[in-house]
């Protein structure tokens, strides 16, 4: 039987070749994704190493929750403390602050495209000077060797850099190495160092410390100096060793490379199962095709289990020669995604990739696993096959009946949209949050796989009726041959459907957030202007310096500035980290309406005041009045009063405290946003004189700004344009990465009409015989794919826009508020799809043009 | 074209030095050895010989089906020789007919449809009165918007032989048209196509190899080893044993 199976392969190379290059794509994914994130983390786990390395000991603050930069400092008091404790030889105090930008001699910012721009205290440990010397005055600075070489930073000039209070120009004394002193480690982070008081004046840390690296004496055990210092500093401190700091810088960084492994995979699985869908219509066709040959078998002798296993047998070769391409290509494909990081501004550092034997036991499973276990319902059918097949003219393969198809597909699809909705709105971690939704979205798609035949009789002769009317005969014959099968075609267009249908839902859920946002724009916003980071980019939202705020206020004609920042998990209540907006409150309302329903933002002492969303406020079971008891990343706990409950959180969030709060428990000065009002507007005489208040006012805002590279200005026109850009952007993206699904549908669909070409050779040569041009026979192939493709497109599209319709409903109002369905996007897939299944065509309709008559009507 | 006497003797198709020769050297094999060969008009003509004589060969030479290596294949005035591959299709699309011995049909379509096949092919509506006329004759009246599977081998192949007319081409050819039919249901479709030459003055050529189906033939070709080496005027089936007989087939 194995012969038979290989004997099978053989002889249809281009069927073989196909199968596997869809496996192929599914298992290359797989491999490269995990190789090159395995690949990350070893790079990672180094360069923690090197982060750590610089002190034996490290002393900072316990923080339970927040960002590391929202860190509360440990006092200048502590400091000579610790250098009072026995077997500390020396002491290494660091401030670090995030958005410090260098600004080249061009003037332009300096700015990594993902990876942070980062300020320093020069630390000796970790920094070594390749050239000049190390920062030691005030208005002096070191940078990174790569930062500098890549910009033409020369040593002795004067910068300009961004800091996250203001902009001060600063003389480059020297250039360093980081982590080694012979090699500089790096992921594209640009690094300014100062001097220790100059880094904290700079940066606005006060007189406080980040952290405090020690370096025991000579002749003192690590483990002992630790716990003396522990012991001194008792609680609210940790006293950490290199060890355990690098094991943390890891999982910070492995936390980002989880974000990209994901990703990855989520691709992987798409992937894997369109192709699982292809697979096993490939085997049901084959199988339907060799009915009379293995009836034959049957009736020489084989029994009905050496049938399926010779079908498993096939379907299993195909699985292990693609397993083996798909390692290797796998491999390429890490490379290639490494040059792409490298070339959007994320070097790594050159290694050797990471092949790990889990990797190879996952593409196996996959490679294997997706082509066997698609292989099983057709040789099922296969081992049904009686020997009677052999001797019988018309025998056909039973197909499942209408309503068993409607009840199966039916629970498959409730199943599916039951696990989605539990994924969606159920309180669960993440892992098996995706978990639920991945398995709900494989059992939506199989359950309107298994109904889809039903509607695709019907749906292929209204989609060919145009067809018919337009081309002739051959749109006839192409309308009636995709109506032929309707299982093949529903699986056929079923491969399609679902790389369409999660484009669909990606471009609902972009229409209705880029219309939730031009709402927001034209319905809440007061303001004039708005101040923001020029960066852009997917990275974080990059802040700028404070100052900038202070200048445009002090400018004549400007009514008032609001100024806005951020801070992921920055306050804690119940024991869950919130993430919280600070502004002026007194001004908040006055720049953007947030819908207040109940109290007042502007109503309270700004050191106390705290206003929510009303999802929160409900959540948390309080009202206007009630207090809130808030602990902070310094792990100070505050009494809040709720001053307001406001209905629109676009601007706000959920969690809103005023600035003074801010300042007493957060060390970041840089600002993530800040909007400017015009002052005059209401009192102008007419809308001319509006605009030339408007236009003296951006005049002297550009002014200002022009200081600033590292940000910009918008009005209300421009600001709205850079944001949709911005969405559109995003979902572009994600449709192109969706996109590989639309290449394996494309095979896909190649496959399953050189399937149907091939039994349909005695008709062809029949229609050749009584005239049909090779030209007609070609379009009729055409116009049938093209019937299959927009049948795969609107079945596609109508489910994508069902879920993106449903997401967008179960998402939080202060995400999206709008439903939008963009129509000409929709339009553009179904067209899209309709191309594809054209270029698909091309192959088996130049093959069955090709085809000899003779030899076409003597086939059986 | 209707018949009329005087047209009778005109030739519809001929063959002149045609030779169809597979491969070369030692394996050459002469499938069709200079044949010379006449079909006249409003004539029913069956070829006959033993397997591997050429007789199909002949057939699908002359049908366009098949280039002749050396030598001419002529249809009314149109030199075969000279058409590319798709003029060789328009001249059977709109000058030849086809029966085939099995799956004569295309199974998408009524057989009203695969009669109507090549003119919609061609994009013309035909000659309405005629295909009705064509339709009427295969007493399949009723029976038109039926698919395939759901007619009758014998219905099956009338269907064909209606397709091969509506179109009236200049000539039909017939590759064992009764080869896949018992006896009585062999009889239904050869009447049909007597009745085609006798009544509707159509050309037919058939290849057979069926003494009993040639015996409907006016006139019948003996071919071995691609040569021509024998013919029988208004033949009957023992007629034609007898011929079978002499040359050892």
């Amino acid at each position: 039987m194995f012969k038979l199976a290989l004997r099978s392969l053989i002889d249809k190379k281009l069927r073989f070749a196909l199968t596997t290059l869809v496996v192929v794509i599914g298992v290359m994914f797989v491999v490269g994704s995990f190789t090159l994130t395995d690949s990350l983390r070893s790079t990672f786990a180094g360069l923690a190493e090197d982060i750590a390395e610089g002190a034996d000991l490290t002393v900072r603050v316990d923080q339970s929750f927040g960002g590391d930069f929202d860190r509360a400092t440990v006092p200048a008091a502590v400091a000579e403390r610790i250098a009072g404790v026995e077997g500390v030889g020396r002491v290494q105090p660091e401030v670090a602050a995030i958005n410090v930008f260098i600004i080249d001699g061009d003037g332009e910012p300096i700015r990594p495209p993902g990876p942070p721009a980062l300020g320093f205290s020069f630390n000796p440990g970790a920094f070594f000077i390749t050239e000049g010397r190390q920062p030691a005055a005030p208005g002096e600075f070191a940078a990174d060797t790569a930062t500098a070489a890549g910009n033409g930073l020369r040593v002795g000039e004067t910068y300009e850099i961004n800091g996250p209070l203001n902009a001060e120009p600063f003389e480059l004394v020297g250039v360093f190495n980081f982590g080694a002193p012979d090699s500089h480690t790096g992921l594209g982070q640009t690094m300014a160092a100062f001097e220790l008081h100059e880094a904290q004046r700079f940066f606005g840390t006060q007189d406080g410390y980040q952290e405090i690296g020690v370096l025991v004496s000579a002749g003192s055990e690590i483990p002992e100096v630790q716990a003396r210092l522990a012991a001194e500093l008792g609680d609210g401190y940790s006293v950490v060793t290199a060890e355990v700091a690098a094991a943390e810088q890891e999982e910070d960084f492995n936390e980002v490379v989880d974000i990209f492994n994901t990703i990855l995979l989520v691709f992987a699985f798409i992937a894997v199962f369109v192709s699982t869908f292809i697979i096993n219509n490939t085997f049901q066709i084959i199988v339907g095709q060799r009915v009379r040959e293995i009836g034959l078998w049957r009736a020489i002798g084989a029994t009905p289990r050496q049938v399926s296993r010779s079908v498993i047998t096939e379907a299993a070769i195909v699985g292990v020669v693609s397993t083996a391409i798909g390692i290797g290509l796998g491999l390429v494909l890490a490379l290639v995604l490494r040059a792409i990081l490298d070339l959007i501004g994320f070097p790594l550092p050159p290694g050797p990739l990471t092949l790990q034997p889990r990797t190879v036991v996952l593409a196996m499973v996959v490679g294997l696993g997706v082509t066997t276990i698609s292989s099983i319902g057709p040789a099922v059918k296969a081992r049904r096959i009686s020997p009677v097949a052999a001797l019988t003219q018309d025998f056909r393969l039973g197909a499942t009946g209408l309503r068993r198809r409607l009840i199966a597909g039916g629970a498959a699809f409730a199943a599916g949209v039951v696990a989605l909705a539990a994924g969606m709105t159920g309180g669960l971690d993440t892992t098996p949050r995706f978990v639920l939704l991945g398995v709900g979205a494989v059992l939506a798609f199989v359950g309107i796989n298994i109904v889809s035949p039903v509607f695709a009789r019907p749906a292929a002769s209204v989609l060919g009726r145009p067809v018919r009317a337009l081309f002739g005969m051959p749109g006839r014959l192409a309308s009636d041959n995709a109506a032929r099968s309707p299982r093949r075609t529903a699986s056929t267009a079923g491969a399609l459907m679902i790389g369409l249908a999660l484009m669909g839902l990606a471009a609902v859920v972009g229409e209705s957030l880029k219309k939730t946002f031009v709402n927001i724009i034209e319905n809440a916003v007061e303001a004039d202007y708005y101040i923001q980071s020029a960066a852009t980019g997917f990275g974080p939202p990059a802040g700028f310096p404070a100052q900038v705020a202070d200048e445009i206020e002090a400018l004549d004609g400007i009514d008032s500035v609001v100024r806005i920042q951020f801070a992921f998990g920055g306050l804690s209540v119940d024991s869950e980290p919130r993430d919280i907006v600070a502004t002026d409150m007194a001004l908040a309302d006055s720049h953007f309406d947030s819908q207040v329903s109940s109290g007042d933002i502007a109503g309270g002492d700004p050191l106390t005041a705290l206003a929510l969303h009303s999802d929160s406020a409900t959540s948390l079971g309080v009202v206007v009045g009630d207090t809130v008891e808030a602990t902070f990343p310094d792990n100070q706990t505050e009494t809040l009063t709720l001053v307001a409950v406001y209905e629109d959180a676009a601007i706000y969030g959920n969690w809103l405290i005023d600035g003074a709060l801010w300042d007493r428990h957060f060390n970041r000065n840089d600002l993530a946003f800040a909007s400017v009002r015009v002052a005059g507007l209401s009192g102008a005489a007419d809308e001319s004189q509006q605009a030339a208040l408007l236009a003296s006012s951006r005049a002297a805002i550009d002014d200002v700004i022009e200081r600033y590279p590292t940000v910009k200005v918008e009005d209300k026109a421009e600001f709205r344009q850079t944001q949709e850009a911005q969405i559109t952007s995003f979902i572009r993206v994600i449709e192109v990465l969706i996109g590989l699904s639309f290449v394996i549908a494309l095979i896909g669909i190649i496959n399953t009409l050189s399937l149907s070409v091939f039994e349909r050779t005695h008709e062809i040569g029949l229609l050749r015989s009584v005239g049909m041009t090779r030209r007609q026979l070609r379009r009729s192939i055409y116009w049938e794919a093209l019937i299959v493709a927009v049948f795969g497109g609107l079945l596609g599209v109508t489910v994508g826009t069902v879920f993106g319709v449903a997401t967008t409903l179960a998402l939080p109002d202060s995400f999206v508020q709008v439903v939008a369905v963009p129509w000409l996007d929709l339009v553009v897939f179904v067209a899209i799809s309709a191309v594809a299944g054209l270029l698909a065509a091309i192959l088996p309709a130049v093959r069955a043009g090709r085809m000899n008559i003779l030899d076409a009507i003597s086939h059986e | 074209m209707t018949a009329s006497p005087a047209q009778a003797l005109a030739t519809a198709a001929r063959a002149v030095a045609a030779s169809k020769i597979y491969g070369s050297g030692d394996t050459e094999v002469r499938a069709l050895d200079a044949i010379d060969v006449d079909f006249e008009q409003g004539r029913f003509t069956a070829i006959m010989g033993p397997s591997g004589s050429g007789k199909s060969t002949l057939m699908h030479c002359m049908a366009g089906l098949d280039t002749v290596t050396s030598g001419q294949v002529i249809i009314g005035d149109t030199d075969l020789t000279t058409l590319s591959e798709k003029d060789l299709t328009l001249l059977r699309r709109d000058n030849v007919g086809f029966v085939f011995q099995a799956y004569n049909l295309v199974p998408t379509l009524t057989a009203i449809e695969n009669i109507t096949l090549p003119m919609d092919l061609a994009g013309s509506a035909g000659d309405t009165a005629w295909i009705d006329e064509v339709v009427g004759a295969t007493g399949l009246t009723d029976r038109v918007k039926h698919r395939p599977n759901e007619l009758s081998g014998g219905q099956q192949q009338r269907v064909a032989v209606a397709r091969a007319l509506a179109g009236r081409p200049q000539i039909i050819f017939a590759d064992e048209p009764t080869g896949n039919v018992d006896s009585n249901t062999a009889g239904e479709i050869l009447g049909f196509m007597r009745s085609a030459v006798d009544q509707m003055g159509q050309t037919i050529v058939m290849v057979t190899h069926d003494p009993v189906a040639a015996s409907y033939a006016d006139r019948v070709v003996f071919l071995v080893d691609g040569k021509i080496v024998d013919e029988l005027a208004d033949p009957t089936p023992q007629t034609i044993r007898d011929h079978m007989t002499r040359l050892g087939a």
